[in-house]
């Protein structure tokens, strides 16, 4: 029986990339592709893929937060993300999220191959670094890997993640409803009780987090070009 | 007549999509394919390829430099950037430095093949996310 994949990066040019890479494996299929997060949890639950492939930074939903509801939904999904960094805080987000791969994109045409039939045999796949922050919290026995963190901010919930990065992403509360099948009213609830809990008084503050938290990610101009950033999907 | 096309990213992924898209076409040829900006300058000196589709954000040398540095080594050889940033600003830049084409990433699956067709014929492509498209002799 063929091991069917489900790929879900904002980037066309990137699924086509991954489609020839892993087409070339005999008894592999790919049975869908999903342009964001949202569009993932809808393929993945009607597809039921043995291994979904999500990128990092999709616009909408992220890949980190479609890990989660994923996983959620159906807990035998088997995840790989795809990321531009392995900072600790990317890892420890796609670890406490529940992946069971982690693949660099700029190593994806390396190991995602690998990294894929880790997880058809049932083991994890994780690139060096990913190895190097597990094993340093093993030896740090008693301490969980996430011990040098700053202070943690209060904890969003799911919907609250969701409607903080649609919001950094540019939407009005009316577009984010609209995308959510929400009421306006509902999602200005939530924008309020956000922006209460991490007590922040501009949606400029709301950018910044969702940055750091990397619910967005920005692309960074070469140095000398001056370009005003502006939030996408890397 | 062939048209020889080299592709520049530093993703591997990037650079097997971009050719998926591009090598079905006929009378196109992908001749080669760098992975940073000093690469691109030397495989354009030996390849002599017609048309270079090339990422702006790269390690060693950026596609910007890259791009000053063949105007005056290939002035024969047509730029194509295809890059994350959807920014005017950016792409003015890109135009400055003596591309003749600007594509967004996102967009690429859609507007690559009109774009190559456009810069290989030597008129400019730009095309932004809102589809601002400018094909101009």
């Amino acid at each position: 029986m063929k091991l069917r994949i489900l790929l879900a990066d904002d980037h066309e040019i990137v699924r086509r990339g991954l489609r020839a890479l892993l087409e070339k494996r005999e008894g592999w299929e790919i049975c869908g592709e999903a342009n964001d997060g949202r569009e993932a949890l809808e393929k993945a639950m009607q597809l039921k893929p043995d291994v979904v492939i999500l990128d990092v930074g999709m616009p909408n939903l992220n890949g980190l937060d479609t890990t989660r509801q994923l996983l959620q939904m159906d807990p035998h999904f088997k995840i790989i993300v795809l990321t531009i960094t392995d900072s600790d805080q990317v890892i420890r987000e796609a670890l406490d999220a529940g992946a069971r791969g982690f693949v660099l994109k700029s190593d994806a045409a390396r190991d995602l191959v690998s990294a894929v039939e880790a997880l058809q045999s049932k083991r994890m796949f994780f690139t060096p670094r990913v190895n190097d922050l597990v094993l340093a919290g093993f030896l740090d026995k008693g301490h969980s890997i996430s011990r040098n963190e700053a202070p943690k901010l209060p904890t969003l919930t799911a919907r609250e993640r969701e409607i903080t990065q649609l919001l950094a992403e540019g939407n009005s509360s009316k577009e984010v409803a609209s995308l959510l099948n929400l009421s306006t009213k509902t999602v200005e609830t939530h924008r309020s009780n956000i922006m209460r809990k991490l007590s922040f008084h501009s949606i400029r503050d709301l950018v910044v987090y969702a940055i750091k938290n990397n619910l967005i990610q920005i692309e960074m101009a070469p140095a000398g070009v001056k370009e005003p950033t502006s939030p996408s999907a890397a | 007549m062939t048209i020889r096309i080299l592709l520049v990213d530093d993703h591997p992924i990037v650079r097997q999509g971009l050719r998926t898209l591009l090598e079905g076409r006929e009378g196109w040829e992908i001749v080669g394919e760098a992975s940073d900006g000093l690469e691109a300058v030397e495989k354009a000196q030996n390849l002599k390829p017609d048309v270079m589709v090339l990422d702006v954000t790269m390690p060693r040398m950026n596609g910007l430099e890259a791009c000053r540095l063949l105007r005056r080594q290939s002035p024969h050889l047509e730029i194509l950037f295809v890059t994350q940033h959807d920014s005017p600003q950016m792409m003015r830049e890109a135009l400055d430095v003596g591309a003749r084409g600007y594509v967004v990433k996102s967009n690429a699956a859609r507007d690559l093949l009109e774009a190559v067709e456009a810069v290989s014929q030597h008129r400019v492509f730009t095309a932004l996310n809102g589809r601002n498209v400018a094909s101009t002799n």
